[in-house]
């Protein structure tokens, strides 16, 4: 080949892969809107938002940004609101041991913030994050759960607290709760944390039925 | 070695700005490592720390290469530059602009708030990754580049020599400050935000960067081992084309998991698991190149010429492939794999590049007919080695962090603060001898050609 056909080649051949990059971003744009919902003022306004506080700047979402702080795509489906807003306004006083700083976001930002990430897990990313597929060996799916541990799974309260080094750290751990509290804290905590921790940002279990209420309280107290 | 302009000189002033950037660059990054284990320990949070740290990388590269392009230009040319002064101005107008958008960072972390809503867009930080510079500056930052441009495209005007060297940096150049642009509008759509924001980051790294680095091994080659231009041009074509021909389709590698249609896992899998291709036909061009020759001019500068086409190569080429299939990309997506990857490709496809380039140019800048070498061997293997150290050590991170949170689902946190706190502990030690290597260039660039022999 001649250093003028290599030439060519090279100019030519990459508009031809450009041409099809443009063609393939038009079709792209035309199938977004319809694997998302609907961007609404307030779900733009949560978007205006994370960018103000540069939030990208320790976390992902969709898997893109730093790798500092725990991905966002799919919190507001794991996380309850009431945590979420109240993490946001000052993440050391609902965690103490949370990393993030005080940003002053505004109660009406931290609205706004949920909003989007509700938006944000609600996207169709192809399945992402994937489903962890070990999750057997770390336990629970091994041996016949009990009923106390039944609820406690079907709950989700593992998305925010740890027992034995399984489950979130949003919430306190929970490995040697038993010894600490009673059936009737604990009974009474479920139904109205705000009254026992008085800055809790963990939701209320006041509309379980007794049974579940009797067998999770239970579970806790055998925590030892 | 002397130059055979005068106005080659100005490639000068931007060598010295990048060489502090990166200075910079790197204490900056023992800071964010450091705060892997103590996030509070700084006045500024990490999302500062770690703004400064890629913002002073991509500048400082950028800086680095217009350098290098106000030097190869007249060179291929034969000619002066067509406007000294402008290319004066378009250096402290890019020294200012840069100085101001770091004080605004500074500003942001100290006081959040401060990021206010300007016309509407941010007046401080536009909080997207590597991009974080506001509008304002986004604009500042084009018209330094078009002036840029300008002035290397008066000056290939002149006489008109269209050697396949500098079409080849030019163009590769434009199509860098093009693809700038789609990182300059709002989207309300965070899907669309990334889709446009990977246009500029990938299109950046993958292609318009790949292809000025063609051209700049191409003309260092050339250089230090005097090859024949027709040969040297002639695989530059070949490369840049394979970078292009895979590179521009392989963004889709970055579009499987953020809302966009399912075939972009077939296309992005399909190219850029080729994009490694290009880059070994570059390792073995420089192999080639350098056993033909018998004499040497300039030991340092070949040393990392070879150096950056080798690590290219691993960095970009080898540690991006392992994580580029969808199949691996699901679990290891936004890892610490990722972090690894970043540092070598960057390291070894622009740091060695632009170090390379000064090697090979400031010499004859400074006059000099030879000089001692050893410094240059000295920060080199320091540098490398704690890269190397760095980036084995975060890719240890990277696989238990995607085995026990992606594939075990342990929680995030857990796995930062416990599983992988020795390898922070490392990362913060290597980088301490990754910055005494950088001292030492530091040094070494600014005695040399100063001192006796
Ligand atoms: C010199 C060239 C390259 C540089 C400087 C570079 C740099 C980077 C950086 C900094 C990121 C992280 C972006 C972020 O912060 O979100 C990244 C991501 C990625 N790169 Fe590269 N890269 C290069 C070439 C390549 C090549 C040739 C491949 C494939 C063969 C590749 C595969 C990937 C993949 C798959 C990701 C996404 C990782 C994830 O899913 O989290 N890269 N690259
Ligand atoms: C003293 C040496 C260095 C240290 C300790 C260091 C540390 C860090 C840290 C802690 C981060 C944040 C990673 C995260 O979000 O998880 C980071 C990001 C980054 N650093 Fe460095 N760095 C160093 C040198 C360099 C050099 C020399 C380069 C370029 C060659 C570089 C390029 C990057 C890039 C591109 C990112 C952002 C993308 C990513 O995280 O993948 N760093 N660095
Ligand atoms: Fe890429």
């Amino acid at each position: 080949m001649s250093n003028k056909g290599a030439r060519n080649l090279f100019i030519f051949g990459s508009l031809f892969f450009f041409l099809i990059f443009i063609v393939l971003t038009f079709d792209t744009m035309g199938k977004l809107d319809k694997r998302a919902p609907e961007i609404t003022e307030e779900v733009n306004a949560g978007k205006m938002a994370w960018h103000k506080y540069d939030c990208i700047g320790c976390h992902t979402i969709f898997g893109n940004g730093s790798y500092f702080a725990p991905d966002m795509t799919k919190v507001a489906e794991k996380k309850p609101k009431g945590y979420l807003k109240q993490f946001l306004m000052d993440p050391k006083a609902v965690n103490p041991k949370a990393s993030m700083p005080k940003l002053g976001i505004t109660s009406d930002e931290a609205d706004k913030l949920i909003s989007f990430l509700e938006w944000i897990s609600k996207v169709d990313t192809n399945g992402w994050p994937p489903k962890p597929i070990l999750a057997g060996a770390v336990g629970v799916a091994v041996k016949e759960l009990t009923e106390g541990q039944k609820v406690y799974q079907s709950l989700g309260c593992s998305n925010c607290h740890m027992i034995s080094g399984i489950g979130g750290t949003t919430g306190p751990d929970l490995t040697g709760v038993g010894s600490k509290r009673d059936g009737a804290w604990l009974s009474g905590h479920f139904k109205n944390p705000k009254a026992y921790v008085p800055n809790s940002a963990m939701p209320a279990y006041g509309h379980l039925n007794e049974k579940d209420l009797n067998v999770l309280t239970d579970y806790m107290v055998s925590l030892k | 070695m002397t130059i055979k302009h005068e106005s080659q000189k100005i490639a000068q002033n931007f060598y010295t700005f990048a060489v502090l950037l990166f200075l910079v660059q790197v204490v900056v990054g023992i800071i964010a490592a450091l705060q892997f284990m103590w996030p509070d320990f700084f006045i500024l949070n990490f999302n500062i720390i770690r703004s400064l740290h890629i913002n002073a990388l991509v500048v400082w590269l950028l800086v680095g290469m217009m350098g290098a392009t106000y030097y190869v230009v007249p060179e291929e040319s034969e000619t002066e530059i067509w406007s000294l002064p402008l290319a004066k101005f378009q250096f402290w107008a890019t020294v200012a602009a840069v100085t101001a958008v770091v004080l605004g960072y500074i500003i942001m972390g100290l006081y959040p708030q401060a990021n206010t809503l300007v016309f509407g867009t941010r007046l401080l930080n536009e909080g997207r990754e590597y991009i974080e510079a506001p509008r304002w500056a986004d604009i500042l930052i084009v018209v330094s580049i078009l002036l840029f441009l300008f002035n290397n495209f008066m000056t290939m005007l002149k006489t008109k020599k269209w050697t396949g060297i500098q079409g080849v940096l030019l163009g590769g150049l434009t199509v860098l400050a093009l693809m700038y642009l789609p990182g300059m509008f709002y989207t309300k759509s965070m899907v669309k935000d990334q889709y446009w924001w990977w246009w500029v980051v990938h299109l950046w790294v993958e292609g318009a960067w790949e292809v000025i680095a063609g051209a700049l091994l191409a003309f260092m080659l050339m250089k230090t081992t005097g090859v024949k231009r027709e040969v040297v041009e002639k695989w530059m074509y070949i490369e840049v084309g394979l970078v292009m021909f895979t590179g521009i389709l392989g963004i889709g590698h970055h579009y499987y998991w953020i809302g966009t249609p399912s075939y972009w896992l077939w296309i992005g899998g399909i190219f850029s698991s080729l994009e490694p291709v290009p880059l070994l036909i570059m390792v073995w061009d420089a192999f080639r190149t350098t056993r033909e020759t018998r004499v040497v001019t300039n030991k340092a500068g070949l040393y990392y010429t070879v150096a950056h086409a080798i690590f290219n190569f691993v960095g970009a080429g080898l540690w991006g492939v392992i994580h580029t299939l969808p199949q691996v990309n699901k679990w290891t997506h936004g890892t610490q794999i990722t972090t690894a990857h970043g540092h070598l490709a960057f390291y070894g496809a622009y740091v060695l590049l632009v170090l390379a380039m000064i090697y090979i140019t400031l010499p004859a800048i400074r006059g000099v007919k030879e000089f001692n070498p050893s410094r240059a061997f000295k920060s080199f293997w320091i540098m490398t080695i704690s890269m190397v150290f760095i980036v084995l050590t975060i890719t240890g991170a990277g696989m238990v962090q995607t085995y026990m949170e992606r594939l075990m689902g342990l929680d995030y946190v857990a796995v930062k603060a416990n599983y992988n706190l020795w390898f922070w502990i490392l990362r913060a030690v290597f980088g301490v001898g990754f910055l005494y290597g950088v001292v030492i260039f530091v040094i070494d660039y600014f005695k040399l050609g100063k001192e006796r022999t």
